[in-house]
């Protein structure tokens, strides 16, 4: 264990060092946070006093979008960096290198996204922040169940994540899961407007689709909880979902893993982009 | 070689891309690709503290050799051990056991130093931060690199490119190194000083490391290496010295002798007497003054023997004997030409 943690150490102070050699790119980031966060203010300016008792999240828009993309940003880090830190390292070619050391490839895999989690942890809380300290955006209810909700959702999300890395260790490029995921996770999960505007306005079939995104199941917690303040019996419904979506996804998940890693190995294609 | 002396063993091995999928990708495939044989039938066994050379055109077999070893593909069939570890079941221990060394500048990470780099791979093999840092000072010195350890990869010049590649190999002190061409890019003192290390590792009784060495500088693999085996066409046609390689493959050797104390024409007559149907070319160097006496023969027949004592006899002092034998690229060029399996 102690061995594992040094290894996941090490590839998070890699890419420490490596992102704080591109310093400009890390102001340009948190800069662009900013005027995202202060655009959304004044756009939310716009609904005050129009407010729909039906979409009790929606009474402060502005939390509700500031949530929704701080969310959104963590989600999609669990469910795209552990295929692109394969890419990655296979573009620039050091994942031959990477892996004559003894490590495993889930373990290199969980390694090298590692840092990514460590941005996304610090980008997400930023959109929160900023909303906080500069438009006063107050946020209640219990902290440590909203952070279950965004751990749950992520484990989820990497389960499809590994889905999608093995298909790029296979296939290398054209990842299904990546486009459904990333397209459909903004669209239909209730990240900028509540999802029953989608049956109202586009019919149940369409509307279906939200219910088997995990991310609506997780948005809609951390929202009830952070928003309306909501206790443990109140979210327990889109929390056994989340679960059920973690016991199916997970072995399958790995169990895909298992075989692409062996098929790489036996095409000899491991190294391959 | 007892089984614990040997450090790699390569048993049958066999390798074809591509590996048939799913119907529809054979399917394609079928059509664009068919199956290449990398590897066929290929079995060897290194020993501890040996210095082995693989040598072969392009295409041969030996980055896919080299990489089934490093357990970075899979055999088809057959099997490899390294230090008794099996390649695909415990490929772990075996990389544990092992060092690669390739001649691909990409490997590292060019916006990290040398040394940055160097800690982040010795943290993979699970070396605390003082034996690390420790470890990375000793091969900083090894291989010269002080002044550099704190400049960017991507500042350092092709060969300390290379240079940090055999020491990040040497990292946790491997007991065998895989070698892909590791003079590659190196100017010729750099050069000799490589082979002198990698030698000095090999005949260290502590640590009889094994390389395992591909190169396309045959006079390198000449000097340096114990046995050569020649690659072609995804099999061993050959695994023996070099200087067996070489007698054994080629017939004849061109002798020169250089002569002193008689006439270069009284040389021509007493050769002439001696040898009435052999050529013999003696000219005079018009420098030394000095005789050269040139002919070719047999390998291992009684002709520089008898040359000798004829020219003794004659009065002359030999100052010097010269044999000039094929060298391994001969021996590989008559691989090519005369044992291709599919004539």
């Amino acid at each position: 264990m102690i061995i594992f943690l040094r290894r996941i150490g090490a590839f998070v102070a890699r890419d420490w060092r490596v992102t704080v050699s591109y310093r400009m790119q890390f102001f340009l980031r948190v800069l662009s946070i900013l005027i995202v966060v202060t655009t959304l203010f004044f756009v939310s300016k716009i609904f005050v006093g129009f407010a729909d008792p039906r979409f009790s999240q929606w009474t402060d828009p502005l939390a509700a979008w500031l949530t929704g993309l701080a969310v959104l940003n963590y989600f999609m880090t669990g469910f795209s960096s552990l295929a692109n830190s394969i890419r990655q390292e296979q573009m620039q070619g050091t994942l031959e290198a990477v892996l004559m050391t003894p490590i495993s490839v889930p373990t290199v895999i969980v390694a090298s996204s590692a840092w990514d989690f460590v941005e996304a942890t610090l980008y997400a809380s930023l959109y929160l922040v900023f909303g906080w300290l500069l438009f006063d955006v107050h946020y209640r209810g219990s902290f440590l169940l909203a952070l279950l909700f965004l751990l749950l959702t992520t484990f989820v999300l990497a389960c499809l994540g590994i889905l999608s890395a093995s298909f790029a260790m296979v296939f290398k490029r054209g990842d299904p899961f990546g486009i459904f995921l990333g397209t459909g996770s903004a669209l239909f999960s209730g990240v900028f407007f509540p999802t029953q505007l989608i049956s109202q306005y586009a019919g149940t079939g369409i509307s279906s689709i939200s219910r088997i995104l995990p991310p609506t199941y997780g948005l809609d917690g951390i929202r009830r909880v952070l928003i309306e303040g909501e206790g443990l019996s109140q979210v327990r419904e889109p929390l056994l979902t989340l679960l059920l979506f973690l016991v199916i996804l997970l072995p399958f998940s790995l169990w895909v893993f298992g075989r692409a890693v062996r098929r790489a190995k036996r095409e000899g294609s491991l190294i391959q982009y | 070689m007892s089984n614990n002396s040997v450090a790699i063993s390569i048993d049958r091995l066999s390798k074809t891309y591509p590996v048939s999928f799913l119907r529809l990708k054979k399917a394609f495939r079928r059509k664009f690709k068919p199956p290449v044989d990398a590897l066929r039938d290929v079995s060897l066994k290194i020993g501890a503290g040996e210095i082995f050379g693989l040598i072969g055109p392009n295409g041969a077999g030996k980055t896919t050799l080299t990489k089934i070893i490093a357990t970075l593909v899979q055999p088809t069939t057959g099997t490899v051990t390294v230090k008794g570890f099996d390649s695909v079941s415990e490929d772990e221990q075996v990389r544990r056991n092992l060092g690669l060394a390739s001649a691909e500048e990409r490997s590292f990470y060019w916006r990290l130093t040398a040394e940055q780099n160097l800690l982040f791979f010795s943290r993979l093999y699970g070396l605390s931060e003082t034996s690390a840092k420790q470890r990375i000072r000793e091969l900083f010195a090894l291989f010269e690199l002080e002044e550099l350890g704190k400049r960017r990869f991507a500042e350092l010049s092709t060969g300390n490119k290379q240079r940090l590649a055999v020491a990040r190999a040497m990292l946790a002190r491997p007991p065998v190194l895989l070698l892909d061409e590791p003079t590659r890019s190196l100017d010729p003192i750099a050069a000799a000083r490589m082979r002198a290390t990698i030698k000095a590792l090999a005949q260290d009784d502590a640590q009889r490391v094994t390389v395992f060495f591909t190169s396309h500088n045959l006079a390198e693999v000449e000097e340096l290496c114990d046995r050569v085996a020649i690659i072609s066409k995804g099999a061993i046609r050959a695994i023996d010295t070099p200087r067996n390689l070489q007698a054994q493959h080629t017939e004849k050797e061109q002798v020169t002798i250089t002569f002193d104390g008689v006439r270069v024409a009284d040389v021509e007559l007493a050769l002439a007497r001696a040898f009435s149907d052999r050529f013999f070319r003696v000219e005079q160097n018009q420098t030394s003054g000095e005789g050269d006496l040139k002919f070719t023969r047999e390998v291992n027949d009684e002709m520089l023997n008898n040359v000798l004592r004829v020219l003794q006899q004659s009065g002359a002092i030999v100052r010097a004997v010269e044999t000039q034998r094929a060298t391994l690229l001969d021996v590989l060029e008559r691989y090519e030409k005369f044992q291709n399996p599919e004539q």
